[in-house]
């Protein structure tokens, strides 16, 4: 088809060179990271002086047990372990959560008619398309407004607010194929409501309620811009610790945190993208 | 089939249980928020930070040029650093669009397995952290990054190459990380594009530019709006990417807000430039709705 649309071989040719670069620009960056990681160089990562794990040794043990960098170059263990267990509590919780609530909406919008359906589904994707810099402030200024102290319960009640609707566009996609005959016919049985649900409709949308899990755990884990509104003292998530380095300036130990961060978001990831692929 | 009253009641019951947990969580923790904000932002900033509650429709005074008395002039700084936003973010539209364009056409034109895989390796960086994604790119473009070591080592440049803090580093920094935003509407219609339309516009003789021109672009144009408005979105409201690609030097309106909470904790002006930005959300979407809605309903014509 598109040998036909790309009469000479020399655009062909120019076209594949283009993707291949397309995928170098995606890449590239994060490569960059990757490589740096093992550089042992302190001062000027850009410069290579030889290979080393240390930066790696530095995250889990502390700067004292590996090789000659000082402390002066890398955070303390047992902070990173704090913020990382914080942005663990929160993921999970906040996924979680808003994957029962996004689920049950989902299947009420699916199973029911009722007044006001269509402003109702509106009002379900809206917090998706408010940009993260507005809800946030919002959310600040409710809660210091109510007399909330910021803190993880604070940022979870965040997340899961917008993860919701998230959970709920993908558990809807996964509906919308579903068989409602199905249920009826569970109910006909003699099936009661949560037998119906347990055996008949949760296995029928599962991979959408696994996706939509992962989804809103990666999004929850990565978020900035929310969490950097609502958190208070005592709740910095592992991105805002990250940020906090950057702002101090750019020690190689960002690297490899930054490269262990992305090889757990990744397979997350493609572990989602797979049961999407096997779904259809 | 007739339903008995009680299952009618029972069906309600249900409806209402399921419907509830999310109704009173975005009702308490969503629409009262953005309630709030928008009533804070016509009342008085306070001394030391929150709020008298008098009307002040200064916030906005400040924005556009309606000074709060005859003491005060009108300084466009605000609306300069605006302006700025909405440059920046146009550009990172006409970046991503540039970039996503071919890139949905070379996916299109593969098959099976290496199709999958393709399409699995543009998605995936989508996941990274947006943080890790612009730290990279302060690692390419900083003095004593790659790029400038990499052009210094081979000769080409003498003096350290520094592009960090303009305009151009912060927007080459939306482009990477909003680039799945735009690539994915788009190849969503170019993968069902009709083909038989571009074979007929050459068999009767167009020009490959006047097929682009008059076929393609048209066909695909409901991908590139819907790209160019999630993508124009979180540009215009960012405040990460310049803050560490822009530094002090370039401002958008997503630091004046951050820094309007955070620092000088005027409230009121930082809801009010908030407000600002959410009518932008307001408009692009409801221009897109009613556009999508005109289509579909020529669909069923």
């Amino acid at each position: 088809m598109f040998e036909r649309i790309m009469s000479s071989k020399g655009w062909w040719r120019l076209f594949q060179a283009y993707g291949l670069v397309f995928l170098i620009f995606l890449y590239l960056p994060l490569a960059l990271i990757f490589v740096y990681s093992f550089n042992a160089n302190p001062i000027n990562m850009a410069v290579w002086t030889e290979f080393t794990f240390d930066w790696y040794k530095t995250i889990f043990f502390g700067a004292g047990t590996a090789g000659s960098f000082d402390a002066a170059f890398t955070e303390s263990p047992d902070r990173i372990f704090e913020v990382v267990r914080n942005s663990a509590i929160v993921a999970l919780s906040a996924s979680t959560i808003s994957t029962v609530i996004g689920t049950a909406t989902a299947i009420a919008i699916r199973r029911y008619d009722f007044v006001g359906k269509k402003v109702y589904q509106a009002l379900l994707v809206l917090p998706m398309i408010v940009p993260d810099i507005v809800l946030g402030i919002a959310l600040l200024i409710f809660f210091v407004g109510a007399g909330f102290e910021l803190s993880l319960l604070t940022v979870i009640i965040g997340h899961t607010t917008f993860l919701s609707s998230y959970v709920f566009v993908v558990v809807s996609a996964r509906l919308a194929g579903m068989d409602m005959s199905l249920e009826r016919a569970s109910a006909d049985l003699g099936a009661g409501p949560l037998t119906t649900f347990r055996r008949v409709t949760l296995p029928q949308i599962m991979p959408g309620v696994v996706g939509g899990f992962l989804l809103a755990f990666i999004i929850s884990l990565d978020d900035v811009v929310i969490t950097y509104f609502i958190a208070g003292v005592g709740s910095q998530t592992l991105p805002l610790f990250i940020l906090a380095m950057m702002r101090r300036g750019l020690r190689p130990q960002i690297n490899a945190l930054a490269i262990l961060l992305l090889s757990f978001t990744f397979t997350v990831a493609a572990i989602g993208l797979y049961l999407r692929s096997r779904k259809s | 089939m007739a339903e008995t009253g009680a299952t009618a009641s029972r069906n309600r019951r249900t409806l209402i249980l399921l419907l509830a947990p999310l109704t009173i969580l975005l009702g308490v923790f969503f629409l009262i928020p953005l309630g709030i904000m928008v009533v804070y932002s016509f009342l008085e900033p306070g001394l030391y930070g929150g709020v008298e509650w008098n009307w002040y429709p200064y916030n906005y005074g400040r924005l556009i040029g309606w000074p709060l008395n005859d003491y005060e002039v009108f300084d466009p700084i605000y609306l300069k650093i605006f302006l700025n936003s909405l440059q920046i973010a146009l550009m990172t539209v006409a970046g991503t669009l540039l970039l996503s364009y071919p890139a949905a056409f070379w996916v299109a034109s593969m098959k099976g397995p290496r199709k999958s895989l393709v399409l699995f390796l543009v998605a995936l960086p989508f996941f990274a952290n947006m943080l890790v994604r612009i730290y990279a790119w302060l690692l390419l473009l900083r003095p004593t990054g790659f790029l400038s070591t990499l052009l210094e080592s081979t000769g080409l440049i003498i003096e350290p190459l520094d592009l960090l803090f303009t305009n151009f580093s912060v927007i080459v920094g939306m482009v990477y990380v909003l680039t799945p935003f735009m690539f994915l509407p788009i190849y969503a219609n170019v993968e069902k594009l009709d083909y038989s339309l571009v074979r007929a516009s050459r068999d009767l003789g167009a020009t490959n530019v006047q097929t682009l021109w008059r076929i393609i672009l048209p066909l695909t144009a409901p991908g590139i709006i819907g790209g160019s408005v999630i993508v124009f979105i979180p540009a215009l409201g960012n405040f990460i990417v310049p803050s560490l690609l822009g530094g002090s030097k370039v401002q958008m309106t997503g630091n004046l807000i951050e820094r309007s909470f955070l620092q000088s904790r005027d409230w009121p002006f930082g809801a009010a430039l908030a407000l600002l930005i959410m009518a932008f959300v307001v408009v692009l979407f409801s221009l897109q709705f009613s556009r999508q809605s005109k289509s579909e309903g020529q669909g069923t014509r």
